[in-house]
């Protein structure tokens, strides 16, 4: 029956999208203070293995949480020294830093062996159980853990601080013309670090949402399978806006289910190609067919104090 | 008309400075890089010491321990080089994964056929057939970069990915490169006559590793001694002044982000024709990347690219022996070379920047620098 | 205007020395309150730097400056501006892609950090814009604002912080002549507040018009201030070029010039802002000629140039070298040679070495190039018998070209452009930053070109050497060539007042 397989499909979008939505407001902040964190596959790793870890050990998802964020915060910080205070190539730093994520992650989960194949405890439900039988919505919306919710309301609270706080309006005009902000007496390079440790913590929490939110375990090798760089080309085909981010995410999210269940159950359209599509989104985009939003003035630029 | 004061003992300074910092700055970086990695290690318990020790017997300790480095060296080597030419000319190819795995498909359809020719015509056919699916799988991002300007960075990132899913589908049933019945999806295994040879009995070392000297070496005569060449040099110093110098800074990019493309892909077949013998995802897991970090580390240039692949298959094939015998996991190489390259570029980086800076208010005038790049 | 002892700025011997430049002399300088102090002086004269240390962008080796009498440190922006300096810069500080208003509160806290105040916001800057009849729509993106009204913000900015002095840094560069005169009534609507405006200018009209007093900077130290109503044209115009006392002429033979190379027919181009640049321009430049382009900085001279060499299309017009049609870069090196004002940009390559750096335009012809083969040796030859001819000062010729003294790249660059003997030499801003023997070099080398029978057009901000080599001048002034004189018997005031925009007549 269709209907089910809707249903199925969409409430699995909806988990499959948390986790890169998450990971999208860090990197849209960073982005638009004009930093490329290239590196959010590999900060997104360590999240969903610390995140597993520290479940199984304490069987408190709070704690997971909190210790992913805090991972996250440190990766950022070495990633804004690197990046803003260094002045080192975004994409080179970005891009050994997932190197170095991804062995040291297969290193510290042969530690944890013993619980590869124990399902840790995982993030709560939400709502309570008379909401689940709700036909339709009753899956889809209310069968999601509290990490989706919290998902689905994150890039409004980030709209509105991007566009309608001070500090959302520094970190703009930081990645637009780093000059002129000095000029107006912001604080650049301060900006800049805490919109690049933001991403580092909202990479480790989307990462931690990823095995904890549904699958409640960590496969070494390919966890992540590329979701970070899948979040890069979110931000860029929505145009750095954290509600528009969101969506794409959602898209993506919905490639990501769909071909999960096309690869058991079999379909005319090889389920290769919906892995393809994202990637293959984001390239059309940006040769600029879809769309004509370009990035902050001085993305993926490195700023030099002493340029007046 | 302004004085200038004190410029030539200025000059005399970064001079001789330069000079140093462009020698030392990999090697300071490499050392601090293992100097980390050592700290590591003995957080996890070993002694560092040992593991190094383990490490260099993995790698240099007998002929088959070369055998192996030579081996993984192989593609490093090829790639290395292809992001090297890059760099020397500006941009940059992070592509090389996509390469692999489109020449990979190239080499995996000529080489799986049953083909009625010598085994050396094999193998020429099928890494031709390599380098031209790669050099198409390239062509689109390299066009947009060059024509369109579109960032090639995340553009080639991109293609990498859907090279992967591609190859995915073609060695699953029922296409018709898949090996039927297989539980891992596979490709068919590539026919004798297209194996390349095993070099030294008992090892895997097959002529890859010449091919990528070889490479390194043609490239660097290249960019050293051909018009070509020196457009690519003259483009990565200067864009704005090598179109007045009358270079097509457009064709030139493509061509250089082509053959990366096209040397990835040989560095693809090469390795299945030489090791793996079936096409399958994530045969080459990352290697595309340590490319990138091959070519970093060698600063751009070709024959510096050799000492760095062969340092990076050392710690690889050196990191196997020391998981053995010490049990540190073998990814520790992994983030070792990371290491490396981010001491490198956090090094180098702000002291060139410096230099440059200082050296342009010296014989500029003062005034303000307008943020135009 | 009145003039009121009291002084609400006073700069005392401020030096700022950069790596090889002496940017700031012991500059004095003092500003009273409800007074319009004209500042003048070329480009690199030092006037940018006095006033980013005003601003607190730099940090001087040595001086004070005093703000109503107390001794004040201004460490950054932010303390500037608490202290009640404004800055309208030349080149906006504008965020793009932020509104009006997001631009004007961009920097002072909002009461609450987790809410913009805008509407508090704008009303207070609805009133300014009433106040000083100065409008802009404050919701609007400011990329698109016309340049005049981004003007306007930059001021509005500075006075929504309330500043007691404002630094105008060339307000009137993009400004239509009727926004002119609504920027001017709101200075003196400003400085009947009592607030003080330091108004840097090249254009003496305005200067003359708008200021109380006028501090002359050149070469960074102060030539003189003097007062308005006692200034003239030609004293002012003395000061800012300096005295042409020693400007002896060279020495050249008569050349009958009769056969055209440059010809330029009503050339127009525009600017990188793309605001028009050039207008109009006809000029025709003989062979065994030098053509002096005067002018003060930024009145079109650096677009001439790149439109004829090809590195900037024009808007209107054609531009014929030796009847080929200018437009792609000329890059053949028998055609012209271009001598560029930012060598490091467009002429140099640092990065390759000397010797690599004399054949970027010769190299893939022999006998560079055989057979696909640079032959090195053929190109090390050819650098050191350049590197005799020009005399230019380096270890060997293949040292890397970013080691080389600023005078020596230039050398480097002028001996490949001039080897080819080219038929059109242009030289740009050539002599910048070099030292006097170096630049007596490159007067021989230009003069030994138009000895050889090539046309030179020599293009430069220093008045003393386009007298002393020119064979004509012509002068530049806001994109138009005001006039023409001969090069044996010109006289400064005329040409003086031609580059600020007065054409007088010349006697025959």
């Amino acid at each position: 029956m269709t209907i089910d397989i809707i249903v199925d499909w969409l409430q699995a979008t909806l988990r499959w999208g948390a986790p890169l939505i998450i990971v999208s407001i860090g990197e849209v902040y960073a982005e638009r203070s004009g930093v490329i964190n290239m590196g959010i596959e590999g900060i997104m790793l360590f999240g969903a293995l610390a995140g597993v870890a520290v479940s199984f050990l304490t069987e408190n998802v709070l704690l997971a949480a909190l210790f992913s964020i805090f991972l996250g915060a440190l990766f950022g910080l070495a990633v804004a020294y690197l990046t803003v205070s260094r002045r080192t190539n975004q994409v080179v730093t970005g891009l050994m830093l997932n190197l170095a994520a991804l062995g040291g992650s297969n290193l510290l989960f042969a530690l944890l062996s013993e619980s590869r194949h124990e399902r840790v405890a995982r993030f709560p439900i939400l709502f309570p159980e008379v909401f689940h039988n709700i036909p339709i919505l009753g899956p889809i919306l209310f069968r999601q853990p509290v990490s989706t919710w919290i998902a689905l309301i994150l890039p409004f609270l980030a709209a509105y601080v991007l566009y309608r706080t001070d500090w959302g309006l520094n970190v703009r005009a930081v990645g637009e013309n780093p000059q002129s902000a000095a000029t107006a007496g912001l604080p650049v390079i301060k900006l800049k670090y805490q919109a690049v440790i933001l991403s580092g913590i909202f990479a480790a929490l989307g990462g931690c949402v990823l095995t904890l939110g549904e699958v409640g375990y960590f496969a070494s090798g390919g966890m992540t399978a590329g979701r970070g760089f899948v979040v890069l080309a979110a931000v860029v085909v929505g145009g750095w806006d954290p509600i528009r981010t969101a969506l794409i995410c959602l898209v993506f999210g919905a490639a990501d289910a769909a071909q999960l269940r096309m690869q058991t159950a079999g379909s005319v359209i090889p389920y290769q190609f919906l892995q393809m599509l994202p990637y293959l989104i984001t390239v059309i985009a940006l040769a600029g067919v879809v769309g004509h939003t370009r990035p902050p003035k001085t993305w993926g630029a490195p700023y030099d104090p002493k340029d007046v | 008309m302004k004085k200038e004061t004190k410029t030539n003992k200025f000059i005399s300074i970064p001079f001789i400075g330069e000079l140093a910092l462009s020698g030392a700055r990999p090697l300071i970086g490499v050392f601090l890089g293992l100097l980390a990695g050592a700290g590591l290690i003995a957080l996890s318990g070993v002694n560092p010491l040992h593991a190094y020790r383990a490490m260099l017997e993995g790698a240099i300790g007998s002929p088959q321990a070369i055998a192996n480095v030579l081996v993984r060296a192989s593609p490093l080597l090829l790639g290395g080089v292809g992001v090297a030419i890059g760099i020397k000319s500006g941009v940059w190819n992070i592509g090389i994964e996509g390469y692999m795995y489109a020449g990979a498909i190239g080499a995996g359809i000529i080489g799986i056929m049953a083909l009625p020719v010598a085994p050396i015509v094999h193998i020429i056919l099928a890494m031709l057939a390599a380098m031209v699916f790669a050099a198409v799988w390239g062509f689109a991002p390299a066009y947009m970069r060059a024509y369109r300007g579109v960032n090639e960075v995340v553009a080639t990132i991109m293609m990498n990915y859907v090279a992967i899913f591609l190859t995915s589908w073609l060695v699953h049933e029922p296409q018709f490169m898949a090996e039927p019945g297989s539980f891992f999806p596979m490709s068919l295994l590539i026919a004798p006559t297209a194996k390349l040879p095993i070099l030294m009995k008992g090892t895997s070392l097959h002529p890859g590793f010449i091919i990528g000297i070889a490479a390194c070496v043609i490239f660097y005569l290249v960019l050293r001694f051909t018009p070509f060449g020196f457009r690519t040099r003259m483009l990565g110093v200067n864009p704005i002044g090598s179109r007045y110098a009358g270079v097509k800074v457009k064709k030139q990019i493509l061509l250089v982000l082509l053959i990366g493309a096209v040397l990835g892909g040989l560095a693809g077949a090469i390795e299945i024709l030489g090791l793996k013998m079936r096409v399958y995802m994530d045969f080459v897991a990352g290697v595309g990347y340590e490319s990138v970090a091959v070519a970093l580390l060698s600063g751009g240039n070709p024959l510096a690219v050799i000492a760095s692949a062969l340092f990076f298959a050392a710690l690889k094939a050196g990191g196997a022996t020391m998981s053995i015998q010490t049990g540190v996991g073998a990814p520790m190489t992994t983030i070792i070379e990371a290491l490396c390259v981010i001491f490198v570029i956090a090094v180098g980086h702000g002291e060139r920047m410096r230099l440059r800076r200082l050296e342009a208010k010296a014989k500029g005038t003062e005034e303000v620098q307008e943020n135009d790049n | 205007m009145t003039q009121n002892e009291e002084v609400t700025l006073c700069m005392e011997s401020i030096t700022k020395q950069f790596p090889g430049v002496l940017a700031n002399d012991q500059i004095c300088l003092d500003c009273r309150k409800g007074e319009v102090l004209g500042l003048l002086g070329e480009n690199g004269a030092g006037k940018t730097t006095l006033m980013n240390i005003l601003y607190g962008l730099h940090q001087p080796d040595s001086g004070k400056i005093l703000i109503n009498n107390q001794p004040v440190e201004i460490e950054s922006p932010a303390k500037a501006i608490k202290l009640g300096i404004g800055m309208v810069h030349q080149h906006f500080k504008l965020v793009d892609t932020l509104t009006a208003l997001e631009n004007v509160i961009l920097g002072i806290p909002s009461k609450s950090s987790l809410h913009l105040d805008l509407s508090t916001a704008r009303k207070r800057f609805l009133s300014l814009c009433e106040e000083y009849e100065l409008y802009v729509d404050p919701s609007v993106e400011t990329w698109r604002l016309s340049v005049g009204q981004q003007q306007w913000l930059e001021i509005l900015k500075a006075l929504y912080r309330d500043a007691k002095l404002l630094v105008l840094d060339e307000p009137t560069a993009v400004l239509t002549p009727a926004e002119s005169e609504q920027l001017f009534k709101a200075i003196r609507k400003l400085t009947g507040e009592g607030r003080s405006i330091i108004f840097i200018s090249h254009k003496f009209g305005e200067v003359l018009e708008i200021t109380d007093r006028i501090t002359v900077i050149r070469d960074g130290h102060v030539v003189g201030t003097v007062l308005t109503k006692e200034a003239s044209y030609s004293e002012l115009a003395r000061m800012m070029v300096g005295r042409p006392v020693s400007m002896e002429r060279k020495q050249r033979p008569e050349n009958p010039t009769i056969e055209p190379v440059l010809v330029m027919k009503n050339v127009e181009a525009n600017n990188d802002r793309n605001l028009p640049a050039l207008k109009n321009i006809n000029l025709t430049v003989h062979a065994g000629e030098i053509v002096g382009v005067a002018g003060v900085d930024g009145n079109g001279q650096l677009e001439l140039a790149e439109c004829v060499v090809g590195l900037r299309s024009r808007t209107a017009g054609t531009i014929h070298v030796k009847d080929h049609l200018v437009n792609e870069v000329m890059s053949d090196p028998s055609f012209v040679g271009y001598i560029p004002a930012d060598r490091q940009k467009v002429g140099l390559f640092l990065g390759l070495t000397v010797a690599e750096n004399l054949v970027v335009k010769d190299y893939k012809k022999p006998p560079y190039n055989r057979h696909g083969v640079l032959q090195y040796d053929t190109i090390r030859q050819h650098a050191k018998n350049l590197i005799k001819e020009y005399n230019i000062k380096t270890p060997t010729e293949e040292v890397d070209a970013s080691n080389l003294s600023g005078g020596n790249q230039q050398k480097v660059v002028v001996a490949r452009e001039l080897s080819e003997k080219p038929a059109l030499v242009i030289a740009s801003q050539a002599t910048r930053g070099l030292d006097l023997g170096a630049v007596e070099s490159v007067h021989d080398f230009l003069l030994a070109e138009r000895n050889r029978g090539a046309a030179v057009l020599f293009i430069s901000t220093e008045l003393q050497e386009v007298m002393s080599i020119s064979d004509r001048i012509i002068v530049m002034f806001r994109g138009e060539i005001m006039g023409e004189v001969d090069g044996d018997d010109a006289d400064v005031s005329v040409i003086g007042q031609m580059m600020l925009g007065k054409v007088e007549e010349v006697a025959a």
